[in-house]
Formats: structure tokens, sequence, C-alpha cells
């Protein structure tokens, strides 16, 4: 079974439209980049504490020899997620909060 | 590209009446012994890259009748495709649904399928074609209320019944569509493909969109024309994809499965290979309006459209005013305004 593996960001920010800019961007650029684990973004804003949002990036297995965590761990290494991961942190008060998760359950498509 | 299971029933079909139609050699795919990689690219080293980019292609069909695309299967027809010295958008396309990714695969698809090729196609060559947007398919976004091309839809009613103008006339007026130009019609650039189900005499139904697509994307010399094949599989088949902005998705009946379909996609990429031969130019591209008042009959022959094939005809495929080659939406309409009992 392949197990697919997930980043949440935790940030504060008092404009999200460039974060939403920011991951469009990102999108595009790995759309039409060689196939990683990268699978999507989802942006989440905080309803009931105004400027707090949560960023979930989820990897999944491309190659059966590599897990979804070690997708993510040769994303996180690369200089244009680095690079995207520093221009975040210049749009978001404070640091960002990441945690992450194996994902034990999803709805089937 | 077969599951651990081995071939499914549909990719079996499929694939055989594919071989079958274009070489005219009929092939066991369920009794083909296993070729890896580089023996794959050993019997294939005489071949050119659009070749072998179309083996992959044939490939990669294989893969996106599936649901899921186990990975390993993915990455198993990648292998091969590095293996060909073919560098193919759409095994990364396939790898991406195998994945579960199927928001990226959609802007994959996006920029470098269609929506790549309609920009290639974008440069005025057919009037009245809206310009594209960067990154998204925006020639098949709502249209543009355009008096002029309305009135040039318009004016096709008034040419002789069996020239091209007249019968797509007929064909959007029979089913209720509203005219390119006029609230709520087509946007110019989807027109094109109507003027080719007229011409490839094909329904309007999902079988028979499948059909078109299938015939137009073949009939590109340009093998990125699997992209339509692929979106429209996409679409009516799996429900990799959700909306084009033209059609949606729609699994109710999965279209590929159904009875005869196998030989009927076979058959329109078979002369879509007809057609790239004979004429060499990506269908949307042909100024069709210019070609308005001549006989259907004779813009067929000028393009080189060979008739379909017996086994395809047995199998289901009906001509553009045939009702059966219509949704149910479109023989009510057509009831409605011949007067029938519905």
């Amino acid at each position: 079974m392949n197990r697919n593996f997930t980043q949440t960001i935790a940030i504060r920010s008092d404009d999200p439209a460039p974060i939403i800019q920011l991951l469009e961007q990102w999108d595009l650029d790995q759309a039409s980049a060689d196939i990683m684990g990268y699978m999507g973004v989802r942006f989440l804003a905080d309803r009931e504490n105004p400027g707090q949002y949560l960023i979930i990036a989820d990897f999944g297995v491309v190659d059966p020899e590599v897990s979804a965590t070690d997708e993510a761990n040769r994303s996180n290494e690369r200089p244009e997620t680095q690079a995207t991961a520093a221009r975040l942190r210049e749009m978001v008060r404070g640091e960002p909060e990441y945690r992450h998760y194996d994902e034990l359950y999803r709805t089937d498509f | 590209m077969a599951p651990e299971i081995g071939l499914t029933e549909v990719q079996a079909d499929l694939l055989e009446a594919i071989a079958s139609a274009l070489t005219g050699v009929s092939v066991d795919y369920r009794g083909l012994a296993s070729l890896g990689p580089d023996e794959l690219a050993d019997v294939l080293v005489g071949r050119d890259l659009a070749y072998r980019q179309r083996i992959v292609h044939h490939m990669v069909l294989g893969e996106l009748v599936l649901r899921p695309i186990p990975t390993v299967v993915a990455y198993r027809v990648a292998k091969y495709s590095e293996a060909l010295g073919v560098k193919d958008d759409f095994v990364r396309v396939a790898r991406r649904y195998a994945q579960g990714a199927y928001g990226l695969a959609w802007k994959d698809l996006q920029r470098n399928g269609f929506a790549e090729h309609v920009h290639d196609a974008g440069d005025g060559e057919t009037e009245g074609r809206s310009a594209p947007s960067r990154g998204a398919p925006a020639p098949f976004a709502s249209a543009e209320v355009d008096s002029e091309l309305a009135a040039r839809w318009i004016a096709f009613e008034d040419l002789p019944e069996g020239s091209l103008g007249h019968s797509v006339w007929e064909m959007y007026d029979g089913r209720g569509f509203e005219l390119p130009g006029t609230p709520g019609g087509a946007p110019a650039y989807l027109a094109q493909h109507d003027f080719v189900h007229v011409i490839a005499d094909y329904g309007t139904n999902l079988k028979g969109e499948l059909e078109v697509f299938a015939f137009i994307g073949r009939a590109d010399p340009d093998p990125k024309g699997f992209a339509w094949l692929a979106t429209l599989t996409g679409l009516f088949e799996t429900g990799y994809i959700a909306t084009t902005g033209f059609f949606d998705r729609d699994v109710r009946e999965r279209v590929i499965q159904a009875p005869g379909m196998d030989q009927r996609i076979a058959d329109a990429i078979r002369r879509g290979k007809s057609v790239c031969q004979n004429y060499g130019i990506d269908l949307f591209e042909v100024d069709y309006h210019e070609l308005a008042g001549r006989p259907v009959p004779e813009v067929r022959e000028m393009l080189g459209i060979p008739p379909k094939g017996p086994g395809s005809v047995e199998a289901g495929s009906v001509g553009l005013f045939d009702l059966a080659g219509m949704s149910e939406g479109q023989r009510r309409v057509v009831a409605q305004r011949r007067g029938d009992p519905t």
C-alpha cells in the first residue's frame, strides 16, 4: 500500500493574496517539472482566528521503491523549494510552524 | 501496462482493436510475451521519434482506461518511454493520475497538452477565434457574443443542402444548439470540431464525441494531438478530469467499455491517421468557413478521409443525423422540432 505523506504549515498573515499567488505559481511550476512526490496543496483560513492560516501539502508515491516521506524530503532539498519557502517566510508574521503526518485514511476517488 | 492481475478486458480489447485497425494485423494482446524496455527499444531502433512517441501513447492509453492506475504500472510505462528515448507529457500525466494528484495532472495537461496546442493554433488563421490566455483553455471558456460571427453561421442556412455549411447549420438547428457568436453559443474554436462531426459523420452523444476527438487527435501531425483522446477518456471513462469548460465529467456510463467502442475508437484513429498522411494539417486549423459552400463529399476528398470501416459501423458507429448518435436531450429536441409525440 502506498502511504501518502502530508506537511502542514501554520502561518499568520495580514494578507493571504500574495500567498495564494505564490502557491498558484508553485503549482504551475510543479505541473511542468519532472514528476516528484508533490501532489498538491490546500490553503485554509481559520474562521475562529482571523489572520491564522494553514497550508496543507500532500506527497505521494511515484516510484514504487521510494516512500512518500522520502519524496517529500527530496523535494525539500531542491533549491526551488527552498526559495519558495524563503519567499513564504517573507510574507508571514512570525515563524511558520511545520508539522508532518502519515496519511492513514482518505476518501476514495 | 498490465496491472498485477494481467491486462484488463478493456485494455486488451481497445489496444488490440487499435493495433489491428492501424496495421491490418490481428494481435492477441492477452497472449503476448512480455518484452522489457530495452528489448522494445532494440526492436524499434530503426523507427523515428514520432513513431516511438505514438507507441508510447499506445501504452499510455492502455493506462488511462484504468481506474485506479497502479503506481507500478505508471512507473513501468515511464521506464519504457525512457528506454525509447521519448520524453512525453502524457506519461507524466498518467503518473500523476496514479499518484492521485488529479489537480496537478489537469494543470499539466492544460500547460503541455491541448492548451499549448491551442496556443500554437491561435494565430488568427481561423476568423473569429478568441485569443487564448496563458495557461488556461480560454478558447473553450464561455464565448462572447459576436454578431459578425453569428451572421456568418446564420448564413450557412442559405447554402445548398449537402454543403458543409448547411450541414453543420442543420446539425446545430436540429439539436437546438445555439450558434457560435450568439448568447450561449460555442466558442469559435470549439465550433471547429463541429465541422468535423459533419465531415467524418460522427454523432454528438458521448460516444460520437469520443470518436470525433480520437479522429481529430490522430489526424494531427503533431503527436500532441493525443491530448484530445487522453482528455475525453478522463472525462467520459475514468473521471480523472472534472471539466474542460466545454465538456463536464460524465461517467454514468463508461463509454470506452461500452460494447463496440473499442472498434469505433480504433476505426476513428485509423481514419485520422489517413488524414494525417494525406492532408497533414491539424483539423482545428482548417478554415471551414472558406469551405462551407462545398459539398461534404468534396471536402472529405480534399482532406483524404476514408469511409468508416465496416467493423465500426457494425459496432454501432452511426451518422451525424441518426437519432442513435444523439444524446437523450438532443433526441428530445429533434422530436419536438419534427412534431413527433414524445
